[in-house]
């Protein structure tokens, strides 16, 4: 933190002085502050902060979710999602059969 | 801790006089850690009785519990609950135990959805098992279903509910109401899509409550026998590589199955029958073991099973040439034929040269003639599993698939109390001292044939019926019958000679002939000249074990050597499962033979019984494979015991005479 204070009141001296060091200053801002706020595009969008930064809703499970996790048609709470998994006579999940 | 302080001086001291490595832990446990370290307890002593390279730690205990799936767990903490100083010795985590991956669900007659009774629930299961299951065994099963679900409820197991909040049950596996006569009967409960790894983390998170020490990556070499009786386990201590016997009165042995003696199988890499192999070492049977569950449609490589709504929908199944090759065999179903005959079908595919693959070793299920829509609604999440355990796009290539392994009804033999038994002078014995629950256990519920969603009722019914009778048999704290010093010897022997092995052929390549003979002569397709031909390869595939070649010279987590120990007992399981099924000259349930297509019972069932007369014991095939090996020649031995006809108690539940099996 040291460092990015002096830092910081460097590129400030710069900035009265005309130089323009927006690029370090955001670059500091990013680092000290976590988020992406500035103009520039991620140089990394596949790290952690890149892909969490993608709005929710891209990564669904071809299973979803039942309203309050209930069955519409069975009415049971807290079953497995998706189609009724004993269908075809065995127990099926995702394509995989896991008893029968 | 002093004493763990003094066990460390004299492994020191020992250090000096001895050039072989100390082990490390022993160094580290001079050391005041601020957390007791579980398997160091008090009651360790080292010594030198086997041998002065492998320095053994004895422990003594009231009960050993050798496996932690489902049945070790439950049989664990229910005797910790009765007060016994229990040990459970596994060679992996117990939550990495192979039950994680059951995700069915687990029956029991509870009655939330209609009128239910136990007795129409022993009647199914008694059917299913082709009349081969020992019907006091299930009769205790069935009966204790309802309050082991409850039980289990109660430990915090989150069942699906119905809306009046009981426990929601749906139809699954060949259940039914009123013996057979009342239609399908809604009996599996489960939990969402997790049963087996709920189940697997519940009974996990309910032992810590109690007092166990869990010796977790101790692999269990060997049964501690003396004059019949087993006295208890000893094992390797996979991370510093020490030998460990566990004194005890009583063990149990919950080790799970042995899918791995097949090229493709559904179970972990380490479902290697352990148990079955322990037992067989110690001469004593095991049970029915030609009894092994396919499923026609696994994926080649990666054993996952594909469902049979593939085929439901219109996937087909096709060989080399591109023909749709179950109109041969079946012109009516097709590719919709019960599951024996697809697996039959295309293993004779197979056989006759006209398989697909490099080693043209499997066929191809066909779906992307098939709508890609219709699979997305219809089958969701197929085609990740298509892209993630086969790697093709299921909307453009066909997926390979083999009839894979999935269960084994057999194992070691036991009665409804979970005993251990031999059968010796017409009747069974009970070994004293050794128990046995689980998959590895055959108290034959399952008999030639499982249904879907009882192993887990298995599970949890004889683990707690092992305790049990333990509990009442037993006390805790009572004193050990004494052990000849040097127990144990052969075991370590064996270890040495395997780690310093130099032969001529790895393990893993021993593995791989030992597999694929058992899938080319073993699995579905079984006749008399395939199965001699296969007896035969796998009696030299059992000499070959004499050239293995380990690599790894250490003693600390050497895996080369623990898989050569594992592959030794698959070889155990693997001779004694293709001798049994050559010898057995039916067919029933899971053991299918083209040239004997027919049960063959005392009586002829399917005609009316008056009139006929009864044959003998020794010309009908409804009595249980008793299989004992001579480990140094690998030459089996097949004796033949009588099923339990008589349930527990004919006046509450009265047995099920035999039938012919039909849905």
């Amino acid at each position: 933190m040291f460092f990015l204070r002096v830092w910081v009141s460097a590129s400030k001296q710069a900035v009265s002085r005309g130089v323009s060091v927006e690029s370090v200053l955001t670059g500091c801002t990013r680092a000290a502050s976590g988020t992406a706020t500035d103009k520039e595009p991620l140089r990394k969008a596949k790290t952690p902060q890149g892909r969490f930064d993608v709005p929710e809703g891209k990564n669904k499970d071809v299973l979803e979710k039942f309203p309050d996790d209930v069955n519409p048609a069975t009415k049971e709470k807290g079953g497995p999602r998706g189609p009724e998994p004993t269908r075809y006579g065995d127990w099926e999940r995702r394509g995989r059969c896991v008893d029968f | 801790m002093a004493s763990v302080r003094a066990a460390s001086r004299l492994l020191s001291r020992r250090t000096i006089s001895h050039v072989k490595a100390v082990p490390a832990a022993a160094v580290q446990s001079s050391r005041n850690f601020h957390f007791s370290i579980y398997g160091k307890k008090k009651n360790a002593k080292v010594s030198d009785d086997i041998s002065t390279q492998y320095p053994v730690v004895d422990h003594e205990f009231d009960a050993v519990v050798v496996g932690a799936g489902g049945a070790g767990l439950r049989a664990a903490f229910g005797l910790s609950e009765a007060g016994f100083n229990t040990a459970c010795v596994t060679k992996l985590f117990p939550t990495r135990s192979h039950t994680v991956a059951a995700q069915g669900g687990i029956n029991a007659a509870l009655g939330n959805m209609e009128d239910d009774d136990w007795r129409w629930h022993f009647y199914d299961t008694v059917k299913g098992s082709d009349w081969l299951g020992d019907q006091d065994a299930i009769h205790y099963m069935t009966e204790q279903a309802p309050a082991a679900v409850v039980e289990l409820e109660n430990f915090g197991m989150p069942f699906s509910r119905t809306e009046d909040g009981k426990i929601y049950q749906r139809a699954f596996g060949g259940q039914s109401l009123k013996y057979g006569k009342g239609g399908q009967a809604h009996r599996c409960c489960c939990v969402a899509d997790r049963t087996g790894h709920s189940l697997l983390h519940t009974l996990y998170g309910r032992s810590l409550r109690y007092d166990t020490s869990y010796f977790v990556e101790y692999f269990a070499l060997d049964l501690l026998m003396e004059d019949g009786q087993c006295k208890g386990v000893i094992a390797l201590c996979m991370e510093d590589g020490s030998i460990h016997r566990f004194r005890a009165q009583n063990t149990v042995i919950a080790t799970g199955g042995y899918g791995r003696t097949y090229f493709s199988c559904t179970s972990a890499h380490t479902s290697t029958g352990d148990g079955n192999a322990m037992v067989t070492r110690a001469g004593l049977p095991c049970q029915d073991l030609e009894f092994v569950q396919f499923h026609p449609t696994g994926i080649y490589g990666a054993g996952c099973l594909i469902t049979e709504g593939c085929r439901g929908e219109g996937g087909i199944l096709i060989n080399s040439e591109g023909e749709r090759f179950m109109e041969r065999y079946a012109p009516n179903a097709k590719d919709l034929a019960s599951r024996d005959v697809v697996s039959r079908s295309m293993t004779i595919e197979i056989r006759e040269g006209r398989g697909v693959g490099p080693e043209k070793d499997h066929v191809y299920l066909q779906l992307h003639h098939l709508p890609p829509q219709q699979l997305a609604t219809r089958l969701p999440g197929i085609s990740e599993t298509a892209m993630i355990f086969a790697g093709v796009d299921v909307t453009k290539e066909p997926i390979p698939v083999l009839p894979t392994v999935h269960y084994n009804m057999g194992g070691i033999p036991t009665n409804y109390k979970g005993q251990v038994i031999d059968y010796t002078d017409g009747k069974d014995t009970v070994v004293p001292g050794l128990y046995a629950c689980g998959e590895a256990a055959c108290a034959s519920v399952h008999g030639a044939n499982r249904l879907g969603a009882n192993s887990l009722l298995d599970l949890v019914v004889f683990g707690r019926a092992c305790a049990l009778t333990i509990a009442n048999e037993h006390k805790p704290g009572e004193k050990l019958s004494p052990l000849k010093p040097s127990a144990g010897e052969e075991s370590v022997a064996n270890l040495d000679k395997l780690r310093f092995a130099n032969g001529s052929l790895r393990t893993s390549e021993i593995r791989l002939n030992m597999q694929k003979t058992m899938q080319n002569h073993a699995a579905v397709f079984r006749t008399g000249s395939v199965l001699k031909e296969g007896c035969d390869k796998m009696d030299d595939i059992y000499q070959t074990m004499e050239q293995i070649k380990t690599f790894d010279r250490g003693i600390v987590w050497n895996t080369d050597l623990v898989e050569s120990l594992e592959l030794q007992n698959l070889m155990l399981n693997a001779v004694q499962t293709i001798n049994s099924a050559e010898q057995r000259k039916e067919s029933r349930g899971a053991h299918a033979r083209e040239d004997f297509r027919d049960r063959v019972d005392e009586f002829d069932y399917s005609k009316p019984l008056q009139g006929q007369e009864k044959k003998p014991f020794d010309q009908h095939w409804r009595k249980h494979t008793l299989s004992y090996v001579d480990p140094k020649t690998g030459k089996v031995t097949l004796k033949y015991r009588p099923v339990i006809d008589t349930s527990l108690d004919e006046q509450d539940c009265a047995h099920v005479p035999p039938a012919i099996r039909s849905y």
